[in-house]
């Protein structure tokens, strides 16, 4: 499903992001991304949906050869992927429902399929009870989970989790990452960055560890280990 | 809600978002465009009035009363030997009484003032170039058989002249007035997009096309140049229309004009208006969604 190899990453100024990065994410697999800040965590998930280019190195994502693939063509990339950041990027004049639809409008889908798969995602991320509320009336753990249902939406093949429980104490923490195994589960691929290590250990899902632009570790059933 | 209503939705949103600047890119269009579409009616009225004239008599030769039938035929004859000259009519007393009661037809006390008897025979000269006047006057000159001539060459020249500096003039003003246009379009889109800064961020996250994402920016502009191109044109056809029965048309040429050079004029400013807003477009938002 994600294959690298050999890549790297040098920004303009030479700081170098990535280096020499070879690893293979296989379908239906969910992956923990871990390291400090500065590692290349969101550089790593950056370049899978091609919002960095690769200086080297070859690139496969969903059978699209990423470092090949023009500009014009990375939507149809995205379209087999759901990413989340760690800001939630909700749009504040949309409300709950609005801002989860908003990626099957843009899409183009059927005003009839909106309603019907909105409501699906609601139920699915637990906020029918918040489906009209904007978001600044909702807590950083639902307008994650808001985040979340939106990149979903459009059934992508892989989901690419940026910090998404960054901000959140470990008690919603662990709700997110409860609905990201429960996406897993249901077939989607999910690659999570993230440097807490209370969930990883908790959870005991494959680990690939990045320090300073290189793999360090990459253990199935891996801890996060402290360093 | 497929793609195209969600295109027109945001066309819409867009514009209401800055109501001022979008209602003065519509003026400024709307100035630039009536400028260029009254300057090139005004020019081809006047071309077709010209071109009338230009191709009826360009200089007259009264001839002096005394002038034999031998001497009036000999002038004749001679100045349709000149190259520049296409033909020559002569025009009896009678023709000219004829002409004059024509003319005046709605100005019965002139009429019956006039002492028709004191007007002039004469001959009517038509110029390969009307602008070869000149030369037909110094042949003529002390000519006894000519009593006076007239031509009707300079005011065509100075007209024509006159019209280019004005077709010229007014078409830099309205260069001039099409670039603020086009500066206040890029402003408008680049505000809308800047306002959206977030919403166009998700749209290429979830895979949205660059082209979908731009659409309702060039729709705006589209529209925005469109709709004052419009009213430009309907002005331009209103007040031709208008003038057409006015006592300025009456009283110095025909506001002739064919109806097939105004919708040419017509499609030609609303296709240009089209690309123009395609273009603002591409150039207004296009840093914006690069970013």
């Amino acid at each position: 499903m994600i294959n690298l190899n050999n890549v790297s990453l040098v920004f303009q100024g030479g700081s170098v992001a990535l280096s020499n990065i070879t690893t293979s994410i296989n379908e239906g697999e969910f992956v923990y991304l871990v390291g400090h800040s500065g590692s290349g965590k969101s550089s790593f998930l950056k370049l899978l949906y091609k919002e960095y280019i690769s200086t080297k190195g070859e690139i496969e994502v969903a059978g699209l050869n990423v470092v090949e693939l023009p500009k014009w063509k990375t939507p149809l990339l995205r379209r087999n992927l759901g990413i989340v950041t760690q800001e939630p990027q909700l749009l504040e004049n949309r409300n709950t429902y609005e801002n989860i639809s908003f990626a099957l409008e843009v899409m183009g889908i059927k005003a009839e399929e909106i309603e019907s798969k909105t409501n699906t995602l609601l139920d699915l991320v637990e906020l029918n009870e918040n489906a009209f509320k904007f978001p600044n009336q909702l807590s950083g753990g639902e307008q994650t989970r808001v985040s979340i249902a939106r990149a979903i939406a459009n059934n992508p093949l892989i989901l690419l989790c940026d910090e998404p429980t960054g901000n959140l104490d470990p008690d919603l923490s662990v709700q997110i990452v409860s609905l990201l195994e429960k996406i897993n589960r249901a077939g989607t691929t999910v690659v999570m960055a993230t440097h807490d290590s209370s969930i990883v250990n908790r959870r005991k899902k494959r680990v690939i560890e990045l320090s300073n632009g290189k793999i360090v570790r990459d253990d199935e059933q891996g801890r996060y280990i402290l360093r | 809600m497929n793609k195209f209503s969600y295109v027109v939705k945001n066309t819409i949103l867009n514009m209401r978002r800055t109501p001022l600047l979008v209602f003065a890119t519509i003026i400024a269009v709307l100035v630039s465009s009536f400028l260029v579409f009254t300057t090139l009616s005004a020019r081809s009225i006047v071309q077709n009035n010209t071109l009338r004239w230009q191709n009826g008599t360009h200089v007259v030769v009264f001839l002096d009363d005394r002038v034999t039938t031998t001497a009036h035929k000999q002038l004749q004859e001679s100045l349709e030997s000149y190259s520049e000259v296409r033909t020559v009519d002569y025009f009896t007393k009678a023709e000219a009484e004829d002409e004059f009661r024509a003319l005046f037809k709605d100005q019965p006390d002139l009429l019956s003032e006039v002492d028709y008897e004191k007007l002039p025979s004469s001959l009517r000269v038509n110029l390969n170039n009307p602008s070869d006047y000149e030369l037909i006057i110094e042949r003529m000159d002390g000519n006894p058989a000519v009593k006076e001539i007239r031509t009707s060459g300079e005011a065509i020249e100075r007209l024509l002249s006159l019209t280019d500096t004005l077709v010229v003039s007014a078409s830099a003003f309205a260069l001039l007035v099409g670039f603020a246009a086009f500066i206040l379009i890029i402003n408008t889109l680049r505000l809308a997009a800047y306002s959206k800064k977030k919403e166009i961020k998700i749209m290429r996250l979830v895979g949205a096309s660059s082209t979908y994402i731009r659409l309702p920016f060039i729709f705006e502009a589209i529209f925005e140049s469109l709709i004052g191109t419009s009213i430009a044109v309907g002005l331009g056809w209103g007040i031709i229309e208008y003038s057409k029965n006015s006592i300025v048309a009456e009283s110095i040429f025909d506001i002739t004009i064919s109806d097939s050079y105004l919708i040419y004029l017509t499609l030609v400013l609303l296709l240009s208006s089209i690309v123009f807003g395609l273009f603002a477009s591409f150039v207004g938002i296009r840093k914006v969604l690069n970013d």
